[in-house]
């Protein structure tokens, strides 16, 4: 999900995508570089992701994954049901509280 | 599917991937030395993070492709780069499947055309046929479940169980559409043949109730007919095509895969039932007495045969009592009217249809299909053994990746792939060899006509048993090794050169077994060899060389009565004359072509009796028997006068079986019998004289056989000449056509064929059984010999070191080659022993199909027992050679 959100900022690359999700989340999330190729190849299987290859930043050759309509999809509906359970998680917590 | 496309271009991923990989790479790399990083350390640091690219590659590939589907593939690349590599072996190996499978696929073909498939026509499992079971008083023409056409009119009626029937007759009639003309098929059917079922035209229509009437001189053309004779013109329908040179108009053609009903047989035309006279030299359709078609009904939807069968009985029962009350009901015995009362009418599932071939070929086609499973066994078998020893060669690759951290699992699907791959070879080369195999097979077969209705072609259904076989194959032979690897000891067979035992226990059973199989097939080759020399050394009864046959039919080129008798007459003359001809007899009916006219007659001797079966019977002219060769054992043979129409005397001849059953110990001569049984026939004919037994209907039959004048003014049927020449038979068949050209030019015989040919074509049966079951016995025998050689060579491998200290210590060479052949009889003997009881278990399944030998003889077993244990003698023979010829200090040497 976190793949996704960040891909759907803008098609980034797999370098990118690992840099971005250090910087965004503080880096309080460490993504292992290592998962984060099998993560991506699994996705453009899926079908949630696509790739090509243009040239980046630098000039060199590298491949963009952007997402597709179904990653779309799929990321509104993570998002959903992420935030009913933070609300929930919410909602115990500050019963909790108040008692 | 979209892993199996990512196995196609999984190259291109795969660059891909290392590019978007050192791209990562480098970027970290640069980014590193960037914030201050030394490069050296940057590159190890990257790398690091990343957890090494190979362990990446690894894990994006595995979501390429599941891993079974990897592993799969490797596996046959593998295995195809290890055949490459040996290719003596994987010869043998494809070869032993292919021969396995070419033969079990032929026969399938087949049992399947034959026997098995049913016709194409809408819904066949709803089609029966009906027969009649108990006792018949009327007589017909015609092979088996015989019916009058009344009767399929009447039972047309029962719509409560059958939602419609139809009857057709086959018959054989000069069809002519201008041109050259040749005897064919064709079927007289009910109107309702085509609608019940479900037939389509190519072309116009199919015939219907409407050409019932008896007015309608219309034909329906096969498909096949309409594209060879007529060049498949769009304008045929409307024109006239003379059948017997009475014209029939063509109102449609059926479509191309409705071939008729009977497989073997490929009718060219159908034409109304109503129409039969323009057919047949009688016109039988009003008689109820005159059995000569076969009825099919539809049955209703969810109505089963079994309560068909049991609603029409109280209708066919009423029918029956109505029938005896008929004026033209034959006067018969009261036992016998209580029998034909008690018949009833079977309602049995066909799909199939009905044929001949049925009833004559199940029997051995099954006898051969279940010869070329033992024979698929036997190569399943062998392959088992050539993988069991290429397994113990590579025992130590199994080992060493056994200690590589290979799992079971995996090293068993190695070798399962192996068989895999194997076996399809097999199979596709099997299946390439079997059209060759079907069309040799089906030259075999009874008659010219069969053949033209049976095809070499494999259809899907012929491939999906190959498919099925070879895979079958492959899992049978994939686990025997399998078994055997898993098995396997990881450290000791890593330490030792030599392989446990229970390899070699497992190899010699199985070539234990392949001697037991190779016995059956060898055996019943032997018993149908037997069986077919037998016959042919028994002969017809009478001296085939020297004889030629033709058959002339006036009346379906055209003759009427009279001339057809002068035609006749000048036939006869003009072969007598012809100086290469010695004697000449006519016959009205064939002899050894399967068929015969046969009716029960009543004999008037010390008592009036009646024929407990019916008596084969033929007209023969005087003389047929002299050219024959048959002996007149008593009484004298016909004279002219008795032959000529207006002759009193009525006079008969019976043969030695006739006096040996009905006339024991009386004088046949003067005894007096009568055709038919009823109370009513009158027995005014005499016995004149006793033929020796000659074959009528086939080679196997002694029957009782009477014969009577040929009346020569009698040939409407048409005649069968049997000439007797001197000299070559190609001047004989010369002379008898440059006689039919003088006496006709248009004149087509029905056939001219030398005796010699007519026994062959009689005894295609078992010739087809001794001739397949022989190359069967020889395939088996070649297989087990080359299982055996192989086990030995091994076991000679094995025991070299032994042999080379018991020569050291003195032992001769023979003692050396005694050594080793004492084992491989050994096997053989245990094989042997195997076999003995299922031999004689399965023999009493084969005892219908043999002739003159019993299927538990003892010399046949023994002389089969015997091929065997020469031929493994001899293939035991060079291993044992070879151990004889090991030299001792060599072998310690290398110690």
């Amino acid at each position: 999900m976190l793949i996704l959100q960040v891909v759907s900022l803008e098609p980034a690359h797999g370098y990118g995508i690992a840099h971005r999700l250090e910087q965004i989340s503080r880096s309080v999330v460490q993504v292992q570089q290592g998962s984060l190729y099998p993560a991506l190849h699994r996705l453009e299987q899926k079908g949630l992701l696509a790739a090509e290859w243009k040239p980046s930043e630098t000039g060199r050759e590298a491949k963009f994954y952007s997402l597709t309509r179904a990653g779309r999809e799929q990321l509104a509906a993570e998002k959903d049901s992420w935030a009913k359970l933070t609300g929930a998680v919410q909602l115990i917590f500050d019963e909790g509280a108040k008692s | 599917m979209k892993k199996l496309w990512n196995w196609f271009r999984r190259r291109e991923l795969e660059s891909n991937l290392d590019r978007e990989l050192q791209y990562h790479l480098d970027r970290r790399v640069s980014d590193l030395v960037a914030s201050g990083v030394a490069e050296g350390d940057a590159k190890r640091m990257a790398s690091r993070e990343i957890g090494g690219v190979t362990q990446v590659q690894e894990e994006v590939r595995d979501i390429w492709l599941t891993r079974w589907l990897r592993d799969f593939a490797y596996d046959m690349r593998f295995s195809l780069r290890a055949f490459r590599k040996s290719p003596s072996f994987t010869a043998t190996v494809v070869l032993s499947l292919a021969l396995g499978i070419g033969a079990s696929t032929a026969i399938y073909s087949l049992v399947d055309q034959v026997l098995l498939r049913p016709l194409p026509v809408s819904e066949p499992q709803r089609l029966v046929l009906l027969n009649w079971k108990g006792e018949q008083v009327y007589g017909g023409f015609g092979s088996y479940n015989l019916m009058s056409y009344p009767f399929c009119r009447e039972i047309g009626r029962q719509t409560a169980v059958f939602a419609g029937v139809l009857c057709r007759a086959a018959t054989t009639v000069q069809p002519s559409t201008g041109g050259m003309q040749r005897p064919a098929a064709i079927e007289l059917v009910s109107g309702t043949y085509f609608p019940v079922l479900g037939v389509r035209p190519a072309l116009g229509r199919l015939l219907n109730d409407g050409d019932d009437d008896g007015r309608s001189p219309v034909v329906v053309l096969s498909y096949d007919y309409w594209q060879t004779q007529l060049g498949g013109a769009g304008d045929v329908i409307g024109r006239k095509i003379l059948v017997n040179r009475n014209p029939m108009t063509v109102v449609g053609v059926a479509e191309a895969v409705f071939r008729g009903i009977d497989v073997g047989e490929l009718p060219v035309l159908w034409m109304p039932a109503t129409m039969a006279a323009k057919a047949l030299p009688v016109d039988p359709v009003r008689d109820r007495a005159t059995l000569w078609m076969q009825v099919f009904a539809r049955l209703q939807p969810h109505v089963s045969a079994a309560e068909a069968q049991a609603q029409v009985q109280p209708w066919f029962r009423g029918m029956l009592e109505e029938d005896t009350r008929l004026a033209a009901f034959p006067k018969i015995t009261e036992e016998r009217r209580r029998r034909f009362l008690a018949s009833t009418l079977e309602v049995i599932p066909s799909p199939q249809g009905h044929s001949k071939l049925h009833r004559t070929l199940a029997e051995p086609l099954w006898i051969l299909f279940a010869a070329t499973g033992v024979l698929m066994a036997l190569a399943c078998l062998n392959v088992a053994g050539l993988f069991l020893s290429r397994g113990s060669a590579r025992g130590r690759e199994t080992s060493t990746r056994f200690a590589l951290g290979a799992s079971r699992g995996r090293i068993g699907r190695q070798l399962f792939a192996d068989s895999f791959l194997l076996a399809l070879a097999g199979g596709t080369v099997g299946v390439l060899l079997a059209p060759v195999a079907v069309k040799t097979l089906i030259a075999f077969l009874p008659s010219a006509v069969a053949a033209n209705g049976l095809d070499a072609k494999a259809d899907p259904r012929l491939l999906l048993f190959a498919f099925g076989a070879s895979l079958l194959t492959g899992v049978l032979t994939g686990f025997a090794p399998a078994f055997q690897e898993g098995r396997a000891a990881l450290m000791s067979s890593l330490r030792s050169r030599v392989e446990g035992a229970s390899g070699l226990r497992l190899r010699r059973l199985l070539v234990t077994l392949q001697i037991a199989f190779t016995l059956v097939l060898v055996t019943g080759a032997a018993l149908f060899s037997r069986s077919l020399n037998e016959l042919l050394a028994r002969g017809p009864g009478f001296q085939t060389s020297g004889l030629i046959a033709f058959h002339v039919d006036p009346v379906t080129n055209g003759y009427e009565a009279d001339a057809a008798n002068r035609l006749m007459a000048r036939i006869r003359d003009g072969l007598n004359a012809s100086a290469n001809v010695q004697t000449v007899g006519i016959a009205a009916w064939q002899l050894l072509s399967g068929g015969t006219w046969n009716n029960p007659l009543t004999i008037l001797a010390r008592e009036r009796i009646a024929t407990d079966r019916s008596i084969h019977l033929n007209a023969v002219s005087p003389g047929f028997f002299a050219t024959l060769g048959a002996r007149i054992v008593a009484g004298r043979d016909f004279e002219p006068r008795e032959s000529l129409a207006e002759s009193e005397r009525r006079v008969a001849i019976v043969n030695e079986a006739f006096v040996h059953r009905y006339l024991r110990g009386q004088n046949p001569l003067g005894v007096r019998i009568g055709i038919g049984f009823g109370t009513n026939v009158k027995p005014d004919t005499e016995i004149v004289g006793v033929v020796s037994n000659i074959s009528y209907r086939g080679m196997r039959e002694e029957w009782e056989q009477a014969y009577f004048p040929l009346v020569s003014d009698g040939f409407r049927r048409g005649a069968h000449f049997y000439v007797r020449f001197r000299g070559s038979s190609a001047q004989g068949m010369d002379t008898i056509r440059s006689v039919l050209n003088d006496a006709d030019p248009t004149l087509s015989p029905g056939y001219v064929r030398t005796l010699d040919e007519q026994v062959n074509r009689s005894l295609s049966t078992e010739r087809m059984l001794a001739a397949l079951s022989g190359s069967f016995g020889t395939l088996a025998l070649l297989l087990s010999l080359v299982g055996l050689y192989g086990v030995m060579s091994y076991v000679v491998t094995q025991r070299t070191r032994e042999i080379g200290i018991r020569v050291a210590l003195g032992a001769t060479r023979s003692a050396a080659l005694w050594l080793v052949l004492r084992d491989a009889l050994a096997m053989v003997a245990v094989g042997i022993v195997v076999a003995l009881p299922c031999v004689w278990v399965l023999g009493r399944l084969l005892e219908a199909q043999l002739y003159g030998v019993k299927p538990t003889d003892p010399a046949t077993i023994a002389a089969a027992a015997g091929i065997l244990s020469v031929g493994a003698a001899i293939a035991a023979m060079v291993p044992a050679r070879r151990a004889s010829a090991v030299d001792p200090i060599e072998t310690l040497r290398f110690e």
